[in-house]
């Protein structure tokens, strides 16, 4: 800066001492009077005042200003107006200091690539990038996007040549590097924040040694896939399992409702049993206190009351049974006798001819 | 304007083109990014390493810039042979810097590329001398960061005569050929195809086992609450026997002839049973003859029941 003030302050007093004290106006150069000499001055003059002004330059808010002396580095300037020496003494390079770049790893987004190849819209799969070998010698399609800045804009300028297709370079090796120690299974799941860091960490240090002075923001994983060709083997497996679950979740199912029914049947088995049981005891307290009844009733009467129950009985038997009665005295007439088979419905009146008195009750 | 100073003007300017020339030829940048040789018809005589302002003899030296960043060379991919005979399509790139231009200048001559096509079969022959001893596992694991430092090391050993320093030897892509890549993908199907028969097999088992279990919990219940049942009936029947036992034994004889009657009253009295009588049995007594005054004798009387 000090530069720049001592150079317009010269610039001035030589302005100054040319017109005598009258303002120069760098613009539009008068017309040339008739004393050549002195317009011929004043057009070198506004060529000067030209070639000095063009050492204003602009850097945006994005920017940081790297002013090179002679090719030299000499100072950096921030965002604003600024002024460096003209050329060719002094000029000045501005790389956007701020802004996130993005590097596409295994696929490309954005228009022109067209549908040639699957995916969504506007994303074309770069395989010869996206496929990988895993720590179990399988094979993963992984889409990585990596952003990055630049974090030193002289180291960023001065100490690697085409920085950016480096970072691309390396951020695939460390890629493929903790791809190849990790098992397809984690990288598909688990653990694809923690290689995500580790991508973000290892190209982060290789950069850093390479002193390219650009600073890895994010790794993100956008697709951590199995190959197009076995893809379909993969999600059969979450069928299965699925399956698996849904089979489990049937017996589970079936163990719910058999189960408590079992539980039920139990219970209703040895209520019936209590039941059952209660019911014994009960019938025999009647029996029992029937018994006790007509005993403490006979006690009193034994004899009539016998015969009494004796005949009652026999009374009732008789009233239902088919009675024949027979004198033991007719010994022949017996094996005529229809006794046996209940089967055969006996017939209702043939009856026997006893000789004697016979009477056939039938109901 | 007079002729003189219009000779004046034109030797003026003869002049400055004169000395813009010489300067031209004189003075020199060197850019920041930039080291040079200086050469005195061909002969090096000076390496310039400090960027700026510089100044040399007019034509009879000349300035050769050369880069003094970190430079890449990419090598395409080509098939390696590993140590475990299996085949892999490497390919790497190679950042080195120019450390000595002077020898530089001597091995590859001025251009920036010169000593990219000896680079290239340098790093190729290292590559497949270090990988042709190791194996597949090791290339992929974390020994690739020592692989690759060998690689380095036995580049910058070769590449030592050019003036150049090897920063680093990177294996980008390592990738099986077609026909491996193919034969990989249908191990990781069968292998899936048997991880997918699996969890059915273990789904269907489980759920077979816990409808086994099931099962076996319900007969086990049933079983217990039978059990419990037959214990309960026993007990009922045991209480019942002793209030019979109590109650019948106050009178044995008069329980038999009772309980005898009820039987036959329980018993006889359905229209199938037949009874064959005679007249003499106790019940007929009187058919035959007329009640006697004195008391009756009981008599048993002979029943044949069928049902």
């Amino acid at each position: 800066m000090p530069d720049l003030d001592q150079l317009i302050a010269q610039a001035q007093a030589f302005v100054r001492s040319l017109f005598g004290g009258g303002g120069g106006r760098s613009g539009g150069p008068r017309p040339a009077r008739p004393g050549g000499r002195r317009g011929l001055t004043l057009l070198g003059l506004a060529v000067v005042a030209l070639w000095l002004a063009s050492g204003f330059y602009r850097v945006e808010p994005d920017q940081e200003g790297v002013v090179l002396r002679f090719g030299a580095f000499t100072r950096t300037t921030l965002p604003g107006l600024n002024y460096h020496l003209p050329w060719p003494i002094e000029r000045v390079e501005l790389p956007a200091v701020t802004r996130v770049n993005l590097i596409e790893i295994g696929y490309r987004n954005g228009p022109g690539s067209g549908s040639d190849a699957g995916g969504a819209a506007g994303t074309r799969d770069v395989p010869q990038e996206s496929l990988m070998l895993t720590g179990d010698e399988n094979i993963i399609d992984l889409d990585v996007a990596v952003l990055w800045r630049v974090s030193n804009a002289t180291s960023y300028l001065f100490n690697v040549r085409n920085p950016d297709a480096v970072v691309k370079a390396v951020a695939e090796s460390s890629i493929r590097e903790v791809i190849g120690r990790t098992p397809i299974q984690p990288a598909m799941t688990e653990r694809r924040a923690q290689i995500a860091a580790d991508v973000q960490k290892q190209t982060q240090q290789i950069l850093d040694n390479y002193g390219a002075g650009i600073e890895i923001t994010q790794v993100q994983i956008q697709k951590a896939d199995p190959p197009d060709a076995v893809i379909e083997s993969f999600r059969d497996v979450q069928r299965a399992n699925t399956d698996a679950e849904r089979l489990r979740n049937e017996a589970d199912a079936y163990a719910n409702n058999v189960v408590p029914r079992a539980r039920g049947d139990a219970s209703r088995i040895i209520a019936e049993a209590e039941g059952a049981k209660q019911a014994t005891i009960a019938s025999a307290q009647g029996q029992t206190k029937r018994f006790l009844s007509v005993l403490a009733a006979y006690d009193q009467a034994k004899d009539i009351t016998l015969t009494r129950i004796y005949i009652e009985t026999l009374q009732d038997v008789l009233g239902h049974a088919r009675v024949t009665v027979l004198d033991d005295k007719l010994k022949g007439v017996l094996p005529l006798l229809p006794l046996g088979n209940s089967a055969l419905p006996p017939p209702p009146t043939a009856k026997p001819p006893a000789q004697g008195t016979a009477t056939g009750v039938t109901q | 304007m007079n002729p003189f100073a219009s000779r004046l003007g034109v030797v003026a300017l003869a002049a400055a083109i004169v000395a813009a020339v010489l300067v031209d030829s004189t003075l020199f940048t060197v850019e920041q990014t930039e080291q040079a040789l200086i050469t005195q018809f061909g002969r090096p005589v000076r390496l310039i390493t400090q960027p700026g302002l510089h100044a040399k003899i007019p034509f009879v030296q000349t300035v050769i810039p050369f880069d003094k960043r970190l430079l890449a060379l990419e090598l395409p991919g080509e098939e390696v042979l590993l140590g475990d005979q299996r085949r892999l399509i490497v390919d790497c790139f190679t950042l080195y810097r120019i450390t000595d231009p002077l020898k530089y200048y001597q091995a590859v001559g001025a251009l920036q590329n010169a000593v990219q096509g000896r680079m290239n079969s340098i790093v190729s022959s290292a590559l497949r001398r270090v990988l042709g001893n190791n194996k597949l596992l090791d290339v992929l694991s974390a020994d690739r960061e020592r692989i690759m430092s060998t690689i380095r090391t036995q580049v910058n050993g070769e590449m030592a005569s050019f003036g150049v320093a090897i920063e680093d030897v990177r294996i980008r892509r390592a990738d099986l050929p077609p026909e491996n890549t193919q034969a990989v993908l249908q191990r990781m199907q069968s292998e899936r195809q048997r991880v997918a028969a699996e969890a059915r097999a273990e789904g269907a088992a489980a759920a077979t086992r816990i409808r086994a279990d099931a099962d076996r919990e319900r007969t086990v219940l049933l079983a217990n609450a039978r059990a419990q049942a037959d214990q309960l009936r026993g007990e009922g029947e045991a209480t019942a026997i002793h209030s019979y036992a109590d109650a019948y034994g106050k009178d044995p004889q008069f329980y038999s002839v009772w309980r005898t009657l009820e039987a036959y009253r329980d018993s006889l009295t359905s229209n199938q049973t037949q009874l064959v009588l005679t007249p003499g049995d106790a019940i007929l007594q009187y058919l035959q003859a007329p009640p006697a005054p004195p008391g009756p004798s009981a008599g048993q009387p002979a029943v044949t029941g069928q049902k």
